[in-house]
């Protein structure tokens, strides 16, 4: 081994070390947990036994359960079309050069500076049927006639409902800052010259959005997209502290049933299974992000 | 002097001097949760250890506050044998106990028991602190829950006493509901203050003449006429009457705000230390608001009684320093401190009869309601996931189908039974 590749894996170690400790290893873990009966209430005085797949058949013929993971999809994927869309839009606002883009800079990613927890409850407080400022707003403005129940209204239209599409919104709204950081870093780093070639050929806005931009915004964008889904099957604080995953486990999310299945009930087994489900869907867009990048690698 | 005795006395000084370090390194380490302030929560106890070590000379009490948000899973950990202090403030005694087996958690306390003043406290705390024969501690704070009502609304709309029964409250509670077109801007009632709507149920099923279970903890009754009459009540005053808020049983839910913009003139279950909290965050609702005893069920009028209670934990090798430490704080005017500093009812008669818990009205309901206080503990590890407050929590699918989602009833009350049986069996 070379002096610089010596070097190299010392700066890497510790880095590497604390992932294997608190990543790797909880992970390793969680998932022979999975193939066990660990039961909190009988782990001292009846054990730990291997039940193969038994917590992983017993979670999936609960219709709760599945109904959770297609809720965990569909959230994960309006957050990050709704957020994404904004950010592509405010980013390129802000990229402008014009007077007050600090002020809307500010604004724009002031919700970074909001944790989830704070968020959610300032948002519970806005969003209460009888207490809503954004209720009387619409009242006022004659748009509605009754309270909106943002956070308990049970109707469905096919998977959606008001509650599941508000909290989509406040996670949406949480997590826009960092989208258009990164989207902002990338259009930072197209070269001027690719739109004064635009130009010259005619292109119009919306040309150069899709020609330009969104072609040199690629390698970014599935960064970004990569990340988001990853971050999004497992999000558990807005959901958790806005609905719990009512009404109805109509906002319920895997993260959330996990821990209502380890912490409320204490059966770490089915936790742990429903964990591997979890890390089973990361993997899955992991494989692809992957595949893209590689096949992108070898054009 | 010569040689020999220089260093005789050199020897001896050492030996003294050893012992005496020796002696002074016993420290135990204790944790609580915070109450009310927690600077002043943190402050209260420091002065109860100062008192302590000037009583002490060979202890030193390591105290650490932990906080609520990490607290039941830190306590989940320490039952599995993570690091736990010596001695602690401790709750869910029952499920801690079975998880830790004889190995982690809770330590019952054998003959170290004698050492603490048991005969004081009330024969109802004491359960708290007391599991299969065995006791673990003492009982240190209540949580007494009676009704909570606005005065002003109860004068504007005519009413001159706090509802007696069920049949009143929902007279009452209709009166003071109000309604602005399709809104509703006052709801008469709220089942309760706290946001696990179990704890709702629980002493309307107890007022209708229930109990969940058999004295053992092995036999869930929950499939009776009591369970059917207390459903049906919660059911009609949501979607009979319409004067409790559907939304209550969400998440998201906070009665707090809600009660002091005068959403909501009443709640029928209200933890007692809202009347602390009240007076010194709120004191613009001061004198627009009082409480009552529970109303009187068709049974009778038992009140959710949850308790607190100071023990040892399983692993320390210092019960008995941890006892005499317990033994200090379970003295009246310490007892008192802690009542004071947290606004939670006391558990000693003694610390209930002094000024501080006469010298408002409230405080006297407060008192009075205690009469009525039904522990919430009950002889079951598995209650805690019987009776939690999260969707596939079975108590709570069963009120959610019955009065929010309005299934049948008996059907939910049924499977409700044979899941809590299956629950009860769980830990057999």
């Amino acid at each position: 081994m070379s002096e610089k590749n010596l070097f190299c894996y010392l700066m890497v170690a510790p880095a590497l070390f604390l992932t294997l400790i608190l990543g790797v290893y909880p992970m390793i873990d969680t998932m022979i947990i999975s193939f066990q009966d660990y039961d909190l209430l009988t782990l001292q005085s009846g054990g730990v036994n291997w039940v193969g797949i038994d917590n992983y058949s017993k979670i999936l013929a609960d219709e709760r359960f599945v109904q959770t993971i297609w809720q965990t999809v569909w959230m994960t994927v309006l957050a990050i079309l709704f957020s994404v869309s904004a950010g592509l839009l405010l980013a390129q606002i802000i990229n402008v050069n014009f007077k007050g883009r600090g002020i809307l800079r500010t604004v724009v990613l002031s919700p970074w500076f909001v944790p989830p927890v704070t968020a959610s409850a300032i948002w519970i407080w806005l969003l209460n049927t009888n207490a809503s400022p954004i209720n009387q707003v619409l009242m006022d403005w004659g748009l509605i006639d009754s309270n909106i129940r943002f956070l308990a209204d049970s109707t469905t239209w096919g998977p959606f409902n008001i509650p599941m599409l508000s909290v989509v919104a406040v996670r949406s709204w949480n997590g826009l800052p960092i989208i258009i950081i990164f989207l902002l870093a990338g259009l930072q780093s197209i070269p001027k010259s690719l739109y004064e070639a635009a130009d010259m050929d005619g292109a119009g806005m919306f040309q150069k959005f899709y020609h330009v931009t969104l072609p040199m915004l690629r390698p970014v964008l599935m960064i970004l997209l990569a990340l988001l889904f990853l971050g999004g099957f497992g999000h558990f604080e807005m959901n958790y502290v806005m609905t719990g995953g009512g009404p109805r486990n109509l906002t319920n999310v895997l993260a959330v049933w996990t821990y209502q299945e380890g912490f409320q009930f204490l059966r770490y087994g089915k936790a742990a299974a429903a964990s591997g489900i979890i890390l089973l869907m990361t993997i899955t867009i992991s494989i692809f992000y992957l595949w893209v990048e590689s096949k992108d690698n070898r054009k | 002097m010569n040689l020999t005795k220089k260093l005789a006395l050199l020897a001896f000084s050492s030996t003294m001097a050893i012992a005496s370090v020796a002696k002074a390194e016993t420290t135990i380490d204790f944790w609580s949760q915070p109450y009310g302030d927690q600077i002043k929560w943190q402050e209260s106890y420091e002065a109860l250890i100062e008192k302590y070590e000037a009583s002490q000379s060979d202890v030193k009490v390591n105290f650490e506050i932990l906080p609520w948000s990490d607290s039941r899973t830190k306590w989940l950990a320490i039952a599995q044998g993570g690091a736990a202090p010596d001695c602690a403030d401790m709750w869910w005694l029952h499920s801690f106990s079975a998880i830790g087996g004889d190995k982690y958690g809770p330590m019952p306390l054998g003959d170290l028991a004698s050492k603490l003043p048991i005969d004081e406290f009330y024969p109802g705390a004491m359960q708290d602190a007391s599991w299969r024969g065995d006791i673990y501690g003492v009982p240190w704070r209540g949580d007494v829950r009676l009704m909570l009502y606005r005065s002003d609304a109860m004068k504007e709309a005519g009413i001159e006493d706090a509802p007696d029964t069920w049949d009143e409250v929902v007279e009452v509670a209709k009166k003071l509901t109000v309604r602005d077109g399709n809104n509703v801007t006052r709801w008469g009632y709220g089942f309760g203050t706290s946001a696990k709507i179990v704890d709702w149920l629980m002493p309307l099923y107890w007022q209708a003449g229930g109990e969940f279970m058999t004295e053992d903890g092995k036999t869930a009754t929950i499939d009776n006429d009591a369970m059917r009459t207390a459903l049906k009540w919660m059911h009609d005053m949501v979607n009979v009457h319409k004067v409790a808020d559907p939304d209550s049983f969400e998440k998201g839910y906070v009665a707090r705000p809600l009660f002091v913009a005068n959403r909501v003139a009443m709640f029928g279950s209200a933890e007692q230390a809202w009347g602390k909290r009240m007076e010194a965050e709120n004191p613009e609702v001061n004198g627009l608001w009082s409480f009552a005893r529970s109303a009187k069920g068709p049974e009778d009028r038992d009140s959710f009684s949850g308790a607190g209670y100071l023990g040892v934990l399983r692993g320390t090798e210092k019960a008995e320093a941890c006892v005499n430490w317990l033994s200090f704080l379970a003295k009246d005017e310490n007892m008192q401190a802690l009542s004071e500093a947290s606004g939670n009812v006391a558990t000693k008669p003694a610390v209930m009869a002094s000024e501080f818990w006469t010298d408002r009205p409230y405080k006297l309901v407060v008192a009075e309601a205690l009469q009525d206080a039904h522990t919430s503990q009950h002889p079951a590890p598995a209650w805690s996931a019987v009776s939690t407050s999260e969707p596939g929590g079975i108590l709570y699918d069963m009120i959610y189908s019955t009065v929010i989602e309005q299934k049948d009833m008996d059907e939910a009350i049924k499977k409700a039974q044979g899941l809590m049986q299956a629950e009860l069996d769980r830990t057999e």
